[in-house]
């Protein structure tokens, strides 16, 4: 079986740098190269009440990535992401507003890695 | 062009159950196909992380087809469908892109061994993939039939023993364009 590939980094992604307009940042061959996986926040144009469902979802699923020791950053922003993250004990992750796809790049790859020790089990060259 | 709802792994395989990831984080060939195509994309939760966490084992259908585990996909399934209704409302071609073999996001493939269970001992290569979908997809389409909205569906193949990646292009492209 090929070993587990996985990073234990992942970054909180505005919707403008997963489905950016003309001229912005995509973010996502950024994190792609810089080994980092995506959880996208709901675009602002959903409904509140949609975006507040989506919200709920994505906090849950960090909830149990943060149990984990998984590293977690937040680029961009989102309305109702600070209040949705507060509801389950979480606080919003370092974040960056990047300027550009260099300035992404340092602040992801300067960030240390993360412990997860409770990962053991994984093949021994995955992490 | 449209907008493609993607399983939650294709961009963040941290959430795949151990020793299943196939790469670091984004799973880049659907994204490069996407982006080529100028489809925007709208990443769906992931069903099993926040149900059975990231310690689970690996399952087939027969173990997470419970009535609890089928309530918390249709929860997840009414929301992934909420947003749809408004994409569809806008006009926008709609795509479900899944990934062949899961127990939950399988679109043609999924997991199942009715026989699994108990202490987790079975060989490895234990022929456990079969036609037929995964829980989530099959929840996500009942409820966008009931709403009467349409949408293609594809799944990503990376997980099967016979992955080909410019088949899987192939594939994916032929659905893109299709719409």
């Amino acid at each position: 079986m090929k070993p587990d590939e996985r990073s234990f980094r992942i970054a909180l992604v505005a919707d403008r740098y997963v489905n950016p307009p003309r001229g912005g940042l995509d973010a996502l061959p950024v994190l792609a190269a810089a080994g980092w996986g995506a959880m996208q926040l709901p675009a602002d144009d959903y409904p509140a009440e949609i975006a507040a469902r989506v919200l709920a979802e994505v906090t849950e699923q960090a909830e149990e990535f943060s149990r984990h020791g998984y590293d977690l950053v937040l680029v961009g922003d989102r309305d109702g992401l600070a209040e949705a993250l507060a509801a389950a004990g979480l606080g919003v992750p370092d974040r960056i507003v990047p300027s550009d796809a260099a300035a992404l790049g340092d602040f992801l790859n300067a960030r240390p890695a993360p412990p997860v020790s409770t990962w053991s089990w994984l093949t021994p060259d995955s992490s | 062009m449209g907008v493609a709802f993607v399983a939650h792994c294709l961009l963040n395989q941290n959430s795949k159950v151990g020793d299943g990831a196939h790469c670091a984080g984004i799973y880049s060939p659907v994204v490069d196909v996407l982006r080529d195509k100028g489809w925007r994309i709208e990443q769906m939760p992931c069903p099993e992380l926040a149900f059975t966490g990231l310690n689970r084992f690996w399952a087939v259908r027969e173990q997470l087809d419970t009535a609890a585990y089928r309530r918390h996909c249709q929860r997840l399934a009414a929301a992934v469908a909420d947003m749809i209704a408004v994409r569809a409302g806008q006009g926008e071609d709609i795509v479900l892109i899944g990934v062949e073999g899961s127990p939950s996001m399988g679109v043609r493939i999924t997991s199942s061994d009715p026989a699994r269970g108990g202490l987790p001992e079975w060989p490895e290569g234990t022929a456990e993939l079969t036609s037929g979908e995964g829980i989530f997809i099959e929840e996500l389409r009942q409820e966008l039939g009931r709403r009467g909205i349409a949408a293609g569906l594809g799944g990503e193949t990376h997980a099967l023993p016979d992955h080909d990646e410019l088949t899987q292009r192939t594939r994916l492209e032929s659905l893109l364009g299709d719409r």
